[in-house]
C-alpha cells in the first residue's frame, strides 16, 4: 500500500466506527418527541401501589401495544426524577397515585408544571382519597375537586344498576364534548362507568373542557352522613373528566376516578337506571384509549409547512409588495395521525393580513390535499403588514403563523401619467400660462 | 304692474352701472377681463367633474386651483394699481406689475409640478 495513503485510510475507519456507534443513538433519539414526530414516547407512570399495574393491565397493554414505553415507579421512590442534566427523561406522565402526600425524589408540584410548560403530556387520576398534593397539582392545571374529603359524585337518576352498591356512588355516565378529535370518529355507545369525586372547571379559564360532565340531576356530596348544607358543586357544572390544552399545545388529562381505569370497570357490563338496554361492556375502554391517544398526541396535532406568497403570476417571495398588489398566499397543513402526517381538510382557515388589525381577512380555499391557498389584493395602505394564519379549534393543536412584510406606496415614476380623463385640466392649468402672457403682453403694450 | 317696474329699476340699475364702468381705465378693464376668463375656465372644470367624477382629482384640483390662483393674482394687481385706491398710493404700478409676475410663476411651477 502506498504509504501516502495510509493516514486518509485511518480516517476513514475511524469515521465508519463513529458511524457505528452513532446510528443506534440517532434511532433512540428518533424514538422521542420531536416536532416532526410528535407522538410522546417515554412515558412515566406513578403509583401508590404496583398492584396497580395488574389491576389496571388492559389500559397499560392499550398503551405499550400502541409504542409507549411505560416506566412503572412508585410515587414516593426516592430516585425517581423528570429530568436529569437539563434534558427530560420522559414525553409524558401518568399520576395513578391518588392518596400520594409527598413525590419522592425531586419530583413536586412545581417541577411537574413546569414538565407541562415544556410542552409535556400528563393524565392524573385521582379518586376519594386524594391527597392535597394531586389536588394542588389538579388547581395548577385549573380544575378544582370538591374540598369535602369524603364527598363522591351521586346521580340518584342515572347510576348504574348493581348488585350491592346502593348509595347510588357508581355512575353511568353518557354526557360527552362534541368532538370527533377529542373523542374519535366513533362515538361511544354504552356509558362510562364512573365512581369517585367530582370537579369544577374555572369558567373563566378556556383552556380547560370537560369532557365528560355529570347529569344535572348529580350533586357532590358524603354518602355516609346525612347532607346537612347545599353540596359546593351539584349538576352539569360537575366534571368527570376534564382535558386542558396549554397554549404551548401541552395536553393533560384529570379525572376525579382511578377506578374507572381499572380492568374491572373496562369489563363490567353496564345498566343506567331506567334504561331497558343492558350494555355487556362499559364505554370505559373505548372512551379512556380514545382520549388516550389525543392526551399523547396520536391525534389533533396540526403543522403547518411551506408558508408561500409571491405576486400574481411570480414565483419567487419578494421582499416587499406595493400598494394595491394582487398576491397569492399558500399553506399546507398537516395532522399527525400517530405514524405520519396526513393532510388537514377543513374549509374554515382563514388568513389576515394585518397591520394593528386584519386590512384582508378571507376564507382560505383548499385543494383537499391540505393545501390551503387565497388570492387578494394589497389594501391601499403602506405600512409594516403581517401574514397572519391564527387557527384555533376544538381538539386540535392551536396554528400561530405570522410573517412580516412591509407595503411600500407607489414610487413616483408608478403613477398613471397622460390620464384621457384629465386632459381638460391640463388644459386648463396650460390655457391659464397661456394667458398669463397674453395678458401680459397686451397689459404693457396697451395705451 | 309691479313687476314690470322691478324689471326697470333692474335694468336701470344695469344701464346705470354699465355708464358708470365706461368711465373705468383701460388696464383695469383689461384686469377684469382676464379674471373673468380665469374664473369661467373654472367652473367649466368643476362641471366637467360633476360630470365625470373626481378620478384625477390632483389633476382637477391643480387644473381649478390654477385658475382661481390666477383670478385671486389679477384682484390683487387691480387693486394695487387702481388709482382710486388710497391705500396703496405709494405702490407704484409696476412694483405692483413686478410682484404680480413673480407670484404667477410660482404659481404655475406649484401647479406644474401637482398636475400629474
Amino acid at each position: 500500500m502506498n504509504p501516502r495513503m495510509a493516514p486518509r485510510m485511518q480516517s476513514v475507519v475511524r469515521f465508519l466506527s463513529f458511524l457505528a456507534c452513532a446510528i443506534p443513538f440517532v434511532a433512540i433519539l428518533g424514538l422521542s418527541f420531536s416536532p416532526e414526530n410528535p407522538t410522546d414516547r417515554r412515558i412515566l407512570v406513578l403509583v401508590d401501589d404496583l398492584a396497580i399495574k395488574s389491576s389496571h393491565s388492559i389500559y397499560f397493554k392499550s398503551l405499550q401495544s400502541r409504542g409507549y414505553q411505560l416506566d412503572f415507579q412508585l410515587a414516593d421512590d426516592s430516585k425517581i426524577a423528570l429530568h436529569r442534566y437539563g434534558q427530560y427523561l420522559y414525553d409524558g406522565l401518568i399520576l395513578f397515585s391518588p392518596s400520594i402526600e409527598r413525590f419522592g425524589g425531586s419530583i413536586n408540584t412545581a417541577a411537574i408544571a413546569e414538565f407541562v410548560d415544556s410542552g409535556h403530556d400528563l393524565i392524573i387520576a385521582a379518586d376519594e382519597s386524594a391527597s392535597d398534593l394531586i389536588r394542588e397539582v389538579a388547581a395548577e392545571c385549573g380544575v378544582d375537586f370538591d374540598e369535602d374529603p369524603g364527598a363522591v359524585v351521586i346521580d340518584h337518576t342515572s347510576y348504574a344498576v348493581s348488585g350491592t352498591d346502593g348509595d347510588h356512588s357508581l355512575i353511568a355516565a353518557g354526557d360527552f364534548i362534541k368532538s370527533a378529535a377529542i373523542l374519535g370518529s366513533k362515538t361511544v355507545e354504552a356509558p362510562i362507568l364512573f365512581r369517585g369525586i367530582g370537579h369544577s372547571v374555572n369558567p373563566a379559564n378556556n383552556l380547560v373542557l370537560k369532557v365528560l360532565s355529570a347529569s344535572p340531576a348529580a350533586y357532590s356530596a358524603n354518602p355516609k352522613t346525612k347532607l346537612a348544607n347545599p353540596p359546593a358543586i351539584y349538576g352539569s357544572s360537575i366534571s368527570f373528566v376534564s382535558i386542558v390544552q396549554a397554549r404551548n399545545n401541552a395536553r393533560v388529562l384529570i379525572s376525579g376516578s382511578l377506578k374507572m381505569f381499572s380492568d374491572q370497570f373496562f369489563l363490567s357490563g353496564v345498566l343506567k337506571a331506567g334504561s331497558p338496554i343492558k350494555h355487556k361492556k362499559s364505554g370505559n375502554e373505548q372512551f379512556l384509549t380514545e382520549i388516550s391517544k389525543w392526551v399523547f398526541h396520536e391525534r389533533g396535532h396540526l403543522k403547518a409547512v411551506n408558508v408561500r406568497h409571491h405576486k400574481v403570476g411570480e414565483v419567487d417571495e419578494p421582499l416587499m409588495y406595493r400598494i394595491n398588489d394582487d398576491l397569492e398566499y399558500s399553506v399546507e397543513i398537516f395532522e399527525w395521525s400517530g405514524a405520519s402526517w396526513e393532510p388537514y381538510v377543513a374549509n374554515d382557515v382563514q388568513i389576515q393580513f394585518y397591520m394593528m388589525s386584519p386590512y384582508v381577512l378571507k376564507t382560505m380555499s383548499t385543494d383537499q390535499k391540505g393545501k390551503y391557498h387565497a388570492s387578494f389584493k394589497v389594501p391601499d395602505v403602506y405600512g409594516v403588514f403581517q401574514f397572519k394564519v391564527e387557527y384555533q379549534r376544538l381538539g386540535y393543536t392551536s396554528l400561530s403563523l405570522s410573517k412580516q412584510i412591509p407595503v411600500r406606496p407607489f414610487r413616483h415614476n408608478e403613477y398613471e401619467r397622460f390620464i384621457t380623463a384629465a386632459f381638460p385640466y391640463y388644459g386648463a392649468s396650460f390655457s391659464m400660462m397661456a394667458g398669463f402672457l397674453v395678458f401680459t403682453i397686451v397689459y404693457l403694450y396697451n395705451k | 304692474m309691479a313687476k314690470s317696474s322691478t324689471a326697470k329699476d333692474a335694468l336701470a340699475l344695469i344701464r346705470s352701472l354699465r355708464s358708470a364702468y365706461a368711465a373705468t381705465p383701460t388696464n383695469l378693464k383689461i384686469i377684469d377681463l382676464y379674471i373673468v376668463f380665469a374664473v369661467a375656465t373654472a367652473l367649466i372644470q368643476v362641471v366637467y367633474m360633476a360630470l365625470v367624477g373626481s378620478f384625477p382629482f390632483n389633476s382637477f384640483l391643480s387644473g381649478v386651483l390654477s385658475c382661481v390662483g390666477t383670478a385671486v393674482l389679477a384682484v390683487c394687481l387691480r387693486i394695487q394699481v387702481n388709482k382710486e385706491n388710497k391705500e396703496f398710493k405709494d405702490l407704484p404700478p409696476e412694483r405692483a406689475f413686478a410682484d404680480f409676475v413673480l407670484c404667477n410663476l410660482v404659481l404655475h411651477l406649484v401647479i406644474m409640478n401637482f398636475l400629474g
